[in-house]
């Protein structure tokens, strides 16, 4: 199953919605909760992450980790919360409506 | 899931954009290697795996440089403007603190930025905006150059010249003067321009409504047609749309075939043109009758249209040589032509205006500094505190700034006020200068002049003030002394308020002592009590010379019988008129021989009644003027000049010699005419026209040629403005179809000064201001001197020192600066003056009066402006002063 276009934002800004992180835990953490259901090219987060940060809803800064190396580090910002909150209503509606479509029988539909 | 907490050593945000890219990609392969290593994997298949889940490298690389460098773009501009915001919130508050500095500041600036508007909107109108034509800058004027100086392409050396030449796209001919043209609405007299064939494609115009005189309607046989301008038929011909019937009348009758579009005005002021060729032209070619225009083809500059027409007409020398006169070429763009005389003006005046501005920006530095000062221990805090210079100044600079941005917007407002003004004073032939006002250029260029006024006056104070120590401000606590290095700012500023000011004045002083010198000059005739009437017969009532000899006949019988009328006269030009018909003369003794005219007295050639010497005051030097019974065959007399006299037959009795016109009218054998009398001369073109141009005189009735349009000198008991009904119903009783001008013989010397008048009020005007800057500024600085050293003065008075001698102290300082400012000002004033030069008319650049005078004028004001603040400051009393901290 490949990613519907859009998604990996909602996806990112929730991953982020649990505190600064680096792409590199963005990308685990989305291979993990996906169960590998959902294909990312992983590279493709990149560019996602530095657009986000171009809209304001993320900002970056490099940190040290305790590997020792410099990894650049994302932050949500306020703007990127109400993103969030805005795209997660909107996802569940979405489902809710999907779901109602699939659930429907012949029957109900001529009803 | 593991969520790893940055360690927190934060790294510079701004790392260059390529390794910002690679270092984060290379940590997630490095990262993803290790965790695949750690589930057991052998080291290069981890990192083979990594790889490929990544996806291609490079792709995404690129795509992440091209988004965060367009995010750090943006930002970097957002930032930018939001600290440029910020500092002028900043300058607002504390502007707002301060209104009356602000006020005087914004004053001060709209004066400066007003007056460079006002100006520059004026040279933007007259010089710099194309010519409202087609490719207006490629349309020049064609002249000959001769051996003194130059004359109107002769019409046969233009059919040469127009045939042969490749520079020119289109070339015409054309020639004008006033009419009386008949058939409109009324009789009217309007100038009237006879034209070749292409002269509307030189132009590149097209017909607003109708046609223009098709080419075989540019013949002498063809039938007379004519174009009337935008004006004339919206005024005469009652803007009919249908030309169809419309005729005019003048020696011919013309069918009126097309109207020009507004605007369109060249020969300046022409209402009627047409074609050139009805009347058989003179094949001559040193007969100078019309003028030439041409538009260059798209290759051509005037420069190689010159060199080309010159070798031209160098063969035409060569196969014409009994007959030519011309050396070579001259082509000079249209636009330099109209704005010739203007030119210099106006651009002095520009340069004045300048000059003014830097006076107010001088000022304001000033002021500035001062506040800076006095703001010295807020600002020590502030850097202190941390505010890194570049702030300081940016802060400070942000103030300057916002002040000449208002300056601007009030300037705009002082400069619509000027312009009005400057319009009302404009001489009238200053072409386009009723095009003058505030466009975009204009207002480009006001804005750039605020711009460089912040930078001139805010950015220097911004500098200095922050420059100072904070440590040594904060212990001073405000007291910030006199020091030496803060006494030569403010000496420096002084000094060149005070020069700037000595150039503006010094420039007045040349302009004033020349209108002084022109106004002063005997002009060879009395102004004073002369009523002038231009007169123009319609040739069509007019058609003969006689006819016209009995209007003038009675004319002079009329008026003379006019109570309040001492003596009445008529002349085909008046003095001031123009130096034109001039021409070559024979006087006795001196031979003209074919080939060499150097005998030969170029003069000026007058027509005139019995009593225009008397009615004008031209003063009667020797024998007799005209007996009023003179005619085309009795014995021919003529009355000359001294200039001639003393041209033609130096040290001899000029009263019985003998002279003639060399071939200028239509005269089969031209007679010899006897002297009977010599008058004084007359400035003939200006005032400052050279005062002995040769002149003759006959009497109208003795050579009628082209007397359709005189003028009547009146001369009167009391004021001419009291006999004018009178003249005027004498004037119609004779013939109620002839248009009249009445002017007084003053208003035509006030309007030939009008150039003179324009530049100087207005130069004038800016060194007025100039000066109240300087004192302002003396002023000012004497007073924030004082401020600053009052607990000294109060120790020196308590010291025993008197009054006198501490006020003495504080102005001798300011005078010091003023004395350097004034020399400086000097200096460059001199080295200024030969821009002047050309302006000027008896005066030398260097003339002593106006130096001492400017001298002393700055001297008394620097005294004044100075004492009044040294002597406030010698009042204070000792204990205060010494206890004021």
């Amino acid at each position: 199953m490949t990613l519907i276009k859009g998604t990996l934002d909602v996806l990112i800004l929730k991953t982020l919605s649990w505190g600064p992180t680096h792409g590199y835990a963005i990308s685990r953490w989305i291979r993990r909760t996906t169960g590998d259901a959902l294909q990312v090219e992983e590279g493709a987060l990149y560019p996602a992450l530095r657009r986000l940060e171009e809209r304001r809803w993320v900002t970056s800064v490099w940190r040290r980790t305790d590997s020792g190396r410099d990894a650049r580090v994302y932050t949500l910002t306020a703007a990127g919360r109400r993103q969030l909150h805005t795209e997660e209503s909107a996802w569940r509606r979405y489902v809710a409506a999907m779901a109602r479509v699939l659930e429907t029988r012949p029957a109900e539909a001529l009803g | 899931m593991s969520r790893r907490e940055p360690e927190e050593l934060p790294l510079s945000p701004d790392r260059p954009l390529d390794r910002d890219v690679a270092d984060e990609l290379a940590f997630h392969l490095a990262q993803r290697q290790a965790e695949l290593v750690a589930q057991g994997w052998d080291p290069a298949a981890a990192r083979q795996e990594a790889e490929r889940t990544f996806g291609d490298v490079q792709r995404v690389t690129d795509e992440c440089k091209e988004i965060t460098a367009r995010t750090r773009r943006a930002r970097r501009r957002a930032d930018a403007w939001q600290a440029v915001r910020q500092d002028l919130r900043f300058a607002a508050r504390l502007l707002r603190k301060s209104p009356g500095f602000t006020a005087a500041a914004i004053v001060t600036l709209a004066l400066g930025i007003g007056a460079n508007t006002a100006v520059f909107s004026v040279v933007n109108g007259v010089i710099l905006q194309p010519l409202p034509y087609d490719g207006a800058d490629r349309i020049v004027t064609v002249r000959e150059t001769h051996a003194n100086g130059w004359g109107d392409l002769a019409y046969a050396n233009f059919l040469d010249v127009r045939d042969q030449s490749r520079s020119f796209e289109a070339m015409a001919e054309y020639a004008s003067g006033l009419l009386t043209v008949l058939g409109a609405d009324e009789a009217v007299r309007v100038r009237v321009a006879a034209v070749t064939a292409d002269f509307f494609r030189v132009f590149g115009v097209q017909p607003f409504s109708g046609r223009f005189p098709a080419p075989d309607e540019h013949r002498e046989s063809a039938a007379p047609v004519a174009v009337v301008s935008y004006g004339f038929w919206q005024t005469y011909l009652g803007a009919r749309t249908d030309l169809a019937g419309t005729t005019l009348r003048a020696a011919r009758t013309y069918d009126v075939v097309g109207v020009l579009p507004p605007g369109f005005d060249y020969p300046a002021a022409t209402d009627i043109w047409i074609p050139l060729e009805l009347e058989s032209q003179p094949m001559s070619r040193t007969a100078h009758n019309s003028a030439a225009v041409g538009r260059l083809g798209p290759d051509a500059s005037p420069d190689i249209a010159r060199w080309e027409l010159d070798g031209i007409l160098q063969r035409l020398g060569g196969l014409f040589a009994e007959d030519f006169d011309a050396t070579g070429a001259e082509v000079i763009r249209l636009q330099d032509q109209l704005t010739g005389s203007m030119r210099r003006p106006l651009f002095l005046l520009l340069g004045a205006a300048g000059v003014l501005l830097l006076a107010a920006c001088t000022n304001l530095a000033g002021a500035l500094l001062a506040r800076g000062t006095t703001r010295q221990p807020e600002l020590a805090v502030r850097a202190a505190l941390g505010a890194g210079r570049e702030r300081l100044v940016r802060q400070l600079f942000a103030e300057g700034m916002l002040l000449a941005l208002m300056g601007a917007v009030a300037g705009v407002v002082v400069a619509l006020v000027m312009l009005r003004v400057l319009l009302v004073l404009a001489p009238g032939t200053l072409a386009g200068v009723d095009a003058a006002g505030l466009d975009g250029w204009v207002l480009g260029f006001t804005l750039l002049v605020a711009l460089a006024t912040a930078v001139l006056f805010g950015l220097f104070p911004a500098l200095r003030i922050s420059a100072n120590d904070p440590g040594t401000a904060l212990r001073e606590g405000g007291r910030t002394g006199a020091g030496p290095r803060r006494q030569r700012v403010w000496s420096l500023l002084v000094a060149t308020e005070v020069a700037l000011a000595v150039v503006l004045l010094a420039g007045t002083g040349l302009l004033l002592r020349s209108f002084w010198r022109t106004i002063s000059v005997d002009p060879g005739f009395t102004a004073g009590g002369v009523l002038t009437v231009e007169i123009n017969l319609p040739q069509l009532v007019y058609d003969t010379n006689e006819q016209a000899i009995v209007y003038y006949d009675r004319l002079l019988a009329e008026l003379a019988a006019i109570p309040g009328v001492e003596r009445a006269g008529v002349v085909n030009v008046l003095p001031l008129g123009g130096s034109m018909p001039n021409g070559l003369t024979e006087a006795e003794g001196k031979p003209i021989t074919r080939e060499d005219f150097a005998d030969a007295v170029q003069a000026v050639y007058r027509l005139a009644s019995r009593d225009y010497f008397a009615a004008l005051g031209v003063r009667l030097v020797q024998g007799r003027t005209f007996d009023g019974g003179e005619g085309p065959g009795s014995r021919h007399v003529v009355v000359v000049s001294e200039a001639y006299a003393a041209n033609a037959w130096p040290g001899e009795t000029p009263i019985g010699k003998q002279m003639r016109p060399a071939g200028m009218d239509p005269v089969e054998e031209e007679p010899f005419a006897t002297v009977i009398g010599v008058v004084g001369d007359v400035r003939a073109w200006s005032l400052t026209d050279e005062a002995d141009r040769p002149t003759y005189y006959y009497s109208y009735r003795q050579r009628p040629y082209r007397i359709r349009s005189m003028t009547a000198v009146v001369r009167t008991v009391g004021s001419p403005a009291a006999v004018v009904g009178q003249v005027r119903d004498a004037l119609r009783a004779i013939d109620p179809n002839v248009p009249v001008t009445f002017r007084t013989m003053d208003q035509r010397v006030a309007a030939s000064l009008a150039n003179q008048r324009f530049t100087l009020v207005v130069l004038g005007t800016f060194a007025a201001l100039a000066l109240v800057l300087a004192a302002v500024g003396i002023y000012g600085v004497v007073s924030y001197a004082v401020a600053q050293r009052t607990r000294e003065i109060g120790i020196r008075l308590a010291l025993g020192a008197t009054p006198g001698s501490v006020r003495r102290e504080v102005q001798g300082r300011a005078l010091t600066a003023v004395a350097a400012g004034v020399a400086a000002g000097l200096v460059a004033a001199v080295a200024l003056s030969r821009l002047l030069a050309s302006l000027l008319y008896d005066v030398q650049p260097t003339d002593p009066l106006t130096i001492a005078l400017v001298v002393a004028g700055l001297a008394v004001t620097a005294y004044v402006a100075s004492w009044a603040p040294a002597w406030r400051g010698t009042r204070i009393d000792p204990v205060l002063a010494i206890r004021a901290d």
